[in-house]
């Protein structure tokens, strides 16, 4: 059995000022995630080191934290692509710390509920609507978010100024705008059109790169800046 | 809540992500630059052919010529992000992402050699 | 101590608690709903689940079919009430779910599609790809955010229940990020926690599914029942125990030993042909498909993977555009965590603990016997599994059960009042264990538990693994109560400290499941006893309720099931059928 070295940013608000480094060898088989590695220093090494995580499975989006300086889910990153180490980690970038590797999260969630997430009826039908696999193909990829935060962990413009909505709250917003059930754009260009909306991103692209699930947020903000355009000169029209 | 917040300055040096991204928002000092030049050239040839062929004599400086080189690679990657990221800012498509790209920097190559024969 | 006062508190974020919170919230608003969750809604277990959830819609299938195949399925131990009340009402609330957006998978011509399910006689399954639950929930808890009333309080760690007089009075709760205990005063509590499945060591279960709601009820004086059933779902990776679905079979793919024999078909759910038929080879119930395994491996005739042994699920002749289409979430998991191409390569897979058929005992209203206090989901037992749940079933129990819970705590406290007089809380039981100097590792004592668990209440039983279990189980309630010695003593986000209080939960809880299992001296459904391998209806045919005794083993009591129309009869999976076409 292999050792590797992790090494883990520690923080706590009782008695730090400031994060430090912590680091200890860890004994790791071929099949052990990164989130294994610290389950292991948490059971056998030191019971306080506090961190995230419940499916393991890469689907609840608890584990995300950055690996070597890049955002991961920990759950589905493996020691032995990291061998010979050390291993590096430290909680999601751009988020408050609470504690070690736990981030303070309710900044998003309060933009999450800022976008409107849910459909926005029309008229809501007898039975089921009918969508056909090609209009679901128009949102399907955007609904695979799973939250896990990684993409704000990737937007240097969200670190720099928090109020921008950030990506994956815009990639719910267009999911649902582009979900043939819903009635409720209107609402939610309000959302898109401000300064803090789509126009706080630069198109870094980072985003994307780390999302774990394809989303491409990116896409998602980018279209809703050509809407936005749209929106803007239109509205002269439409009056 | 006592949280902590890390600070963010030296962030674009992070990440090596964030340096392509950065060197791509800088090369734009550049090419604006060389555009001016272009523009100043522009206004001498309509003043006369003399003071036309003296702005073409000032160019051929060695510095002007490094210069020269040096924005003509920032234009050729700025124009390749420019590309990449294209797929993301048009509408549905039904080609893969891939084939976008392809096709965009195929058909600057296309004009450009086009232009090159023609001149 | 901070009060909250409030009207109902839902303890969990997860598919049944959003789902009763947005029925409370939709019943009146004007009543102030509390969501306290210890986790942020959107990381609940439900996220995990992947095949679907059952609702009749195809001409073919009727509300009779699906009653009778969910009480075959159960063996005969389904409340049969409650399961006429549940079929009924299952396609209304995936309907409502369409509404409010959730992206079920869809037929060509825009109508939902569904599939087959193991046990199911009729492709009954609506399925968003192989990721249901996670739609299903994000659908849930994005829905929530539109109701005002709802009012979450995310990260609050449930550690105690408020009874008085045998009437709830409301919960007391610790918040994570700072370690403050919080009193919440409500008229109704609904209890929507999950399972169970934790308190094993191979299992699909996330890290949170560790019996808390169960133990919180347990100990307030409310019965759980059933507990000896827990379900093993046949195909999970070795090792880590994560889950590729039912749907894989649904879908078609076949399980084979190392030979490449079809090998269910030597244990009553042959014949082979013809392929595919509903309720038959890989289409039969989890039960009976876990426990084929343990006759392979008996046999030698499974594959030995360095995670222990296994046999392949075998998806290739699908087809790289199917599997890709309708399973794309266990290809990345086969992908990630077995290093397997399921398009070119068959997947190992073992049984796994996976879902916890009782809990605390409902009625069909989720009334539990404490007044005010509703439960709804895995954390229930409301009667429709039985003694072996059938796959799609439990992702559609959460939204019905989880509306008539929201619903019926909503008319409890409109009618109610708060109770009179300073709440009793034990808080020096839930700090002391901060200050233990004295003590036994957690790991060691949860490890222990784990193992004991695995080896001897598992897939088959005997009395006496039974009683070494229950020994052990005691001892080691025994050496909780000691001390476990905790190396995190502050307050904010002590993981740790919480980690110890689910352990104590999930002591407790897997009592009541070995002392259940000992009692239960005949094979049914999930629960099979090598020392009594028949089922046994005249003195069985009832369900198991264990009352809480302190200190003490939980008191073991009986309860008659409810039968309306469906007699008990062997159950039938396998032999003659027709040759189904899959959409």
């Amino acid at each position: 059995m292999n050792t590797i070295t992790i090494e883990c940013l520690r923080y706590h608000p009782e008695s730090d000022a400031e994060p430090r480094f912590q680091s200890w060898p860890v004994p790791f088989t071929d099949d052990m995630s990164v989130l294994q590695g610290l389950q292991y220093i948490k059971d056998h090494l030191d019971g306080s080191l506090t961190f995230r995580w419940s499916c393991r499975m890469a689907i609840c989006g608890s584990c995300g934290a950055m690996v070597n300086g890049v955002p991961r889910l920990t759950c589905e990153t493996f020691l032995r692509d990291l061998y010979p180490g050390p291993v590096r980690i430290e909680p999601l970038n751009h988020f408050p710390i609470v504690r070690d590797l736990a981030i303070d999260q309710a900044d998003f969630l309060g933009k999450l509920q800022s976008v409107k997430p849910y459909i926005i009826p029309d008229a809501e039908p007898q039975g089921t609507y009918l969508q056909t696999p090609e209009q679901m193909e128009r949102y399907y990829q955007y609904s695979k978010c799973i939250n896990c935060l990684l993409c704000y962990a990737a937007c240097p413009q969200y670190g720099l100024n928090d109020r921008f909505t950030g990506p994956a709250a815009l990639a719910l917003l267009h999911r649902y705008n582009a979900d043939s059930r819903d009635a409720g754009k209107a609402e939610r260009m309000e959302v898109v059109n401000t300064e803090d909306g789509v126009w706080g991103c630069t198109l870094v692209g980072y985003c994307s790169e780390v999302c774990p699930k394809g989303v491409d947020p990116a896409r998602a903000v980018n279209q809703n800046k050509i809407e936005s355009t749209k929106d803007y000169f239109f509205r002269f029209f439409r009056k | 809540m006592k949280t902590y917040i890390r600070p963010m300055s030296g962030w674009w040096k992070r990440n090596p992500f964030y340096l392509w991204y950065m060197l791509r928002e800088a090369s734009c000092v550049f090419i604006t630059a060389y555009a001016l030049m272009l523009l100043w050239g522009l206004y001498r040839l309509q003043q006369s052919r003399i003071q036309y062929e003296e702005w073409r004599e000032s160019l051929s400086s060695p510095l002007s010529f490094a210069f020269h080189a040096f924005a003509l690679v920032l234009v050729v990657y700025h124009s390749w992000t420019w590309f990449k990221i294209m797929p993301k800012t048009l509408p549905r498509m039904p080609l893969p992402d891939g084939l976008v790209v392809v096709g965009g920097v195929a058909a600057v190559v296309a004009c450009t050699t086009a232009l090159m024969v023609l001149i | 101590m901070q009060v909250v006062q409030t009207d109902i508190v839902v303890v969990g974020g997860g598919g049944a608690g959003l789902r009763a919170a947005i029925a409370a919230a939709e019943r009146d608003s004007k009543l102030r709903v509390a969501l306290v969750s210890k986790v942020v809604p959107m990381r609940s277990h439900t996220v995990a689940a992947e095949g679907g959830a059952a609702g009749v819609t195809r001409e073919a299938d009727s509300l009779e079919q699906h009653f009778l195949d969910t009480v075959s399925g159960g063996d005969w131990l389904c409340d049969q009430d409650v399961v006429e009340y549940f079929v009924a009402h299952c396609t209304e609330e995936l309907v409502r779910l369409e509404h409010w957006g959730c992206p079920w998978s869809r037929l060509p011509n825009g109508h939902v599609n569904t599939r087959f399910f193991g046990g199911m006689s009729v492709q009954r399954t609506w399925f968003a790809a192989d990721r249901s639950g996670f739609h299903i929930l994000h659908t849930l808890f994005q829905t929530s955010l539109k109701y005002p009333s709802i009012k979450r309080y995310d990260e609050f760690f449930c550690a105690e229940l408020l009874v008085d007089d045998g009437r709830v009075r409301g919960i007391v709760a610790i918040e994570i990020a700072t370690g403050n205990l919080f009193v919440f005063e409500a008229k109704a509590v609904v209890l929507a926690t999950g399972g169970a499945g934790r308190v094993y060591r191979q299992n699909t279960n996330a890290g949170t599914v560790t019996g808390d709601g169960m133990g919180l009820a347990f100990r307030a004086g409310a019965p759980l029942r059933d507990m000896e059933f827990m379900q093993w779902h046949p195909t999970c990776l070795p090792g880590t125990g994560i889950l590729m679905t039912e749907a894989c079979r649904g879908e078609g793919a076949i399980l084979v030993n190392k030979d490449g024999y079809r090998y269910l078909q030597d244990y009553g759910l042959g014949p082979v042909d013809p392929w595919p038929r509903a309720k038959a080879m890989e289409l039969g119930p989890r039960d009976r498909l876990s426990q084929a395994f343990c006759h392979e491996q008996r046999k030698g005739r499974t594959l030995d993977t360095p995670q222990g042994p296994a046999v392949h699920l075998d998806l290739r002749h699908l087809g790289a555009k199917k599997i890709h289409e309708r399973l794309p979430l266990i290809t990345e998991a086969a992908k990630t965590f077995a290093g397997v191409d399921a398009v070119k390569e068959p997947i190992p897979v073992c049984p796994a603990v996976h879902y916890t058929m009782g809990g605390i005992f409902t009625n069909v209203r989720c009334e539990t016997p404490i007044a005010g206090l509703y439960a709804a989901g895995e954390c229930a037992s409301v009667g429709i599994h039985g003694a072996n749940r059938l796959g799609s079933n439990s992702l559609v129990e959460i939204v019905v059960f989880g509306k008539v819970a929201g619903d019926a705590a909503a008319g409890y406290a409109l009618s109610g009042s708060f109770q009179k007089g300073p709440p009793n809380v034990a808080e020096e039981g839930l700090t002391s264990l901060l200050s233990n100097d004295k003590g036994e590792r957690l790991a060691v004592l949860r490890d222990e538990m784990r193992d004991t668990m695995e080896e001897n209440v598992g897939i088959y039983r005997d009395e006496p693994g039974l009683r070494a279990a229950c020994a052990k189980l005691a001892t080691l309630r025994e050496r909780y109560r000691r001390g476990v010695r905790l190396d995190d003593r502050s307050r904010a986000f002590n993981t740790e400290w919480l980690t110890a209080l689910e352990l104590g939960f999930a002591l407790e809880v897997a009592e009541a499941m070995a002392h259940g299992a000992l009692a239960r001296r005949e094979s049914r459904g999930a629960h099979m006893r090598l020392d009594f391998e028949a089922r046994n209806d005249d003195a069985f045919l009832k369900h198991t309720l264990a009352r809480h005794a302190g200190h003490a083993a939980p008191r073991i009591e009986h309860q008659p099931v409810t039968i309306t129309r469906s007699r008990p009869r062997e159950r039938h999976y396998g032999g003659e059928g027709k040759k189904a076409t899959l959409t």
